[in-house]
């Protein structure tokens, strides 16, 4: 309904506001699949050398969320978008 | 910001005849880090075990399997006497092992026993609805008994088509017949069943009517069946009684292993022997008293320099207050501190829990995760346990204050806000929201701080935070470095670090406020400590140099996760009080849905509470923090000697 709206008014179906929010929305979710991609590597590789020595918990744990920063970073980037 | 215990290294020489008495009291001290003989050149070499110790391996092996197969644990350790439990071992050990083979032996018999009543038992349901004994199945000169299953039915008059002299019975439920003929009939009558799927059934080879047998056989299943039973409370009873010496003479069979197996780790020649450790300098008068007594003084023990580069392999025993001792806990995750480093665990306890409380900053998770701690404290004595469930009691001190500086409880708001759209109304009615100052991107700074409405002043907050966080660090690396380097070095490779941010801040001041003398300054600033930095770091230092806003940047995740956490927690309001019991006033079944939906939802994100925040501000600890300072890998200090929980001297 509201793209038939669109339209009907005839003016683009996105708009500036439009483009804003999917900017912000593709910031989010490119930089969440970046870093899930990113952890699954690396958790693998940690948990396999877990098996071969528990000690290396402490040190697995941190390289796998070293990624997340990637996406800590597009969150800011998207709602920097958002506030602009 | 304490650093490791200081060590002494100290060599104990003596004649092999009192090696056991100085190994008996070093054992006991508990004090002495023995550093492993490593063979050369000199003449000396390791030892054989005592002689005892093959002895003891192996009763220790018997003693560990019979525990295993027991499955022995005791909660509530009752502390017995060496003496009593040495006398008793061998005696002990024989009735156990003779007790449990016996038992399991027979309780193999009786499921054996079990097996060949089940099989006799399938033989018998076919015939019994026909229920003819079976002593009337054989032993026949002129009849021929075919007894089996057929797929079709049977009539009897399709038998009495071809011969006369004949007696069928059919059990048309389970498809079995039993048919006599003579035996002259015989292989006519067998086509005509063999054209109906006949199948020959084996006839139990016990007579009796099958009714009665199965009976029989019934009575005797459940009577294995007890024996069974009885036998496994035999096992149980067994466990019960031994539970404790088996964990008692663990213990002890333990310890005298240890020390039986010393001499492998130890340097001997034919008549001495010479053992080389590590003790902690305030208990080394302790060793030293305790190897005199216990050897009459006739070991010589003396105090060895420690050489520059053998500091890095001292190995450490922390040194902290009964408060941060937890945070040691997250030391050893990551690695313990080298000899020569600042342990940083009593910085951790202030920052790690700051930084988890900012994220987490909810009363009212704080009070359910704090008493849920607390609880467990309580319940569960495990020394792993405790330190953790310290830590997370820590964590949820700062987060009930940061709750009240958000006003949030359960992803409530507590106080009202007043925003563009109207007002938003609070939890606890006539608290209104103070507007303090102005904050980034038009968004105001009030109190209690709504995250959710200044997200992007938050983001500078957290991020000035993470800059202060990491000028820590690079101070408490310049402390590591000056230490042990000189001054010089400490400013070139640390100092330097800080010396580029003041200048940046500076040059960025002189831009905003339009003073282009300020900004050249601060460029200058800016390039001298990059050159100093080459000069201490060489260039991966400057290549590192972006890496510092990324560290900074990395902070934000606190607002972030915060957010995400705010989040669920108001979702899972608005679906229970708006969607599910919008009418507040009526008490029905929406009204016990909407609270089933509130304490799933929140227990959700309680769990995720400690998970969330406790593994990110971690990170910020492991990545940020420590990657400024830290190296870690220190020789973890392991004295000669056990802590007794089972038994005493």
């Amino acid at each position: 309904m509201v793209a038939g709206e669109a339209v009907m008014m005839s003016g683009p179906i996105l708009d500036a506001a439009g483009m804003k929010a999917l900017g912000a929305a593709l910031a989010i979710t490119v930089t969440g699949l970046a870093s899930a991609w990113a952890e699954k590597e690396i958790g693998t590789a940690a948990i396999g050398a877990m098996a071969e020595n528990e000690g290396l918990f402490g040190k697995g744990l941190i390289l796998t969320v070293i990624p997340e920063t990637i996406v800590i970073f597009g969150l800011v980037a998207s709602l920097l978008i958002n506030s602009a | 910001m304490s650093r490791p215990k200081v060590m002494t290294r100290a060599v104990i020489v003596g004649h092999k005849s009192i090696l056991k008495q100085t190994i008996e009291a070093l054992y006991d001290t508990n004090l002495f880090h023995i550093e492993d003989f490593v063979e050369d050149e000199s003449g000396f070499k390791i030892d054989k075990p005592f002689e005892n110790a093959g002895d003891i391996s192996k009763k220790l092996v018997k003693i560990r399997s019979i525990a295993n197969y027991l499955g022995t644990t005791s909660n509530e350790p009752v502390v017995q006497k060496t003496g009593t439990v040495l006398r008793e071992l061998d005696s002990n050990l024989d009735e156990l092992d003779r007790g449990i083979s016996e038992k399991t032996e027979s309780i193999i018999k009786f499921q054996n026993e079990l097996k060949d009543l089940d099989s006799q038992k399938k033989e018998l349901l076919p015939f019994l609805s026909i229920n003819l004994d079976f002593d009337y199945f054989r032993g026949y000169e002129s009849i021929k008994v075919f007894a089996g299953t057929i797929k079709g039915s049977l009539e009897e008059s399709q038998i009495s088509s071809i011969t006369k002299a004949f007696e069928l019975y059919v059990d048309p439920q389970s498809k079995s017949i039993v048919l006599f003929v003579a035996n002259a009939d015989a292989d006519r009558v067998y086509e005509l069943i063999q054209g109906l799927g006949f199948r020959e059934l084996r006839i139990p080879e016990r007579g009796g009517v099958p009714s009665e047998t199965l009976r029989l056989i019934e009575q005797k299943e459940a009577e294995v069946s007890r024996k069974i039973e009885s036998t496994k409370a035999g096992i149980d009873s067994m466990k019960s009684k031994y539970a404790d010496f088996l964990l008692a003479s663990d213990e002890i069979l333990s310890i005298e292993s240890e020390k039986a197996e010393l001499p492998l780790k130890i340097a001997t020649s034919a008549n001495a022997f010479i053992i080389d450790g590590w003790t902690p300098s305030e208990d080394y008068d302790t060793v030293v008293s305790a190897v005199n007594s216990a050897t009459a003084g006739k070991a010589y023990i003396s105090k060895l320099e420690i050489e520059e580069e053998e500091e890095e392999h001292v190995p450490v025993e922390y040194n902290n207050s009964k408060v941060a001792a937890p945070m040691q806990q997250i030391m050893d995750l990551y690695s313990r501190p080298k000899y020569t480093e600042i342990d940083p665990s009593s910085v951790l306890l202030l920052t790690f829990p700051l930084i988890y409380g900012m994220i987490l900053g909810d009363i009212g998770y704080a009070l359910i995760l704090g008493v849920l701690a607390l609880a467990v404290k309580k319940a569960v004595k495990s020394e792993a346990v405790q330190p953790l469930m310290d830590i997370l009691i820590y964590c949820q001190i700062s987060t009930f204050i940061f709750g009240i500086i958000y006003g949030e409880f359960m992803g409530f708001s507590l106080a009202s806000l007043h925003t563009a759209h109207g007002t938003i109304p609070g939890l606890i009615p006539g608290w209104e929201t103070i507007v303090l100052f102005p904050g980034l991107s038009g968004e105001e700074v009030t109190f209690p701080v709504h995250r959710t409405h200044m997200i992007m002043t938050m983001i500078g907050a957290t991020v000035t935070v993470g800059l202060l966080h990491l000028n820590l660090g690079f101070l408490l690396g310049f402390s590591n470095i000056a230490r042990h380097h000189g001054f010089m070095h400490g400013l070139l490779e640390k100092g330097s670090w800080i010396i580029i941010e003041i200048g940046v801040l500076i040059a960025a001041i002189g831009l905003l406020g339009g003073n282009s003398i300020l900004t050249y300054v601060g460029a200058a600033v800016f390039l001298i400590a990059v050159l100093m930095l080459l000069k201490g770091e060489g260039i991966q230092g400057v290549v590192e140099l972006p890496s510092l806003m990324g560290n900074a940047l990395s902070y934000s995740r606190i607002i972030a996760v915060g957010l995400s956490s705010i989040y669920i927690a108001s979702t899972v309001n608005d679906i229970a009080f708006e969607m599910i019991w919008p009418d507040h006033s009526q008490i029905g079944f929406a009204a016990i849905a909407a609270i089933i939906v509130f304490i799933l939802g929140h227990g959700l994100n309680t769990v995720l509470s400690i998970i969330a925040p406790g593994l990110h501000a971690l990170r910020l600890q492991y990545v940020e923090f420590f990657g400024k300072f830290y190296s870690g890998g220190g020789v973890i200090y392991n004295p000669f000697g056990f802590i007794r929980k089972y038994t005493e001297e």
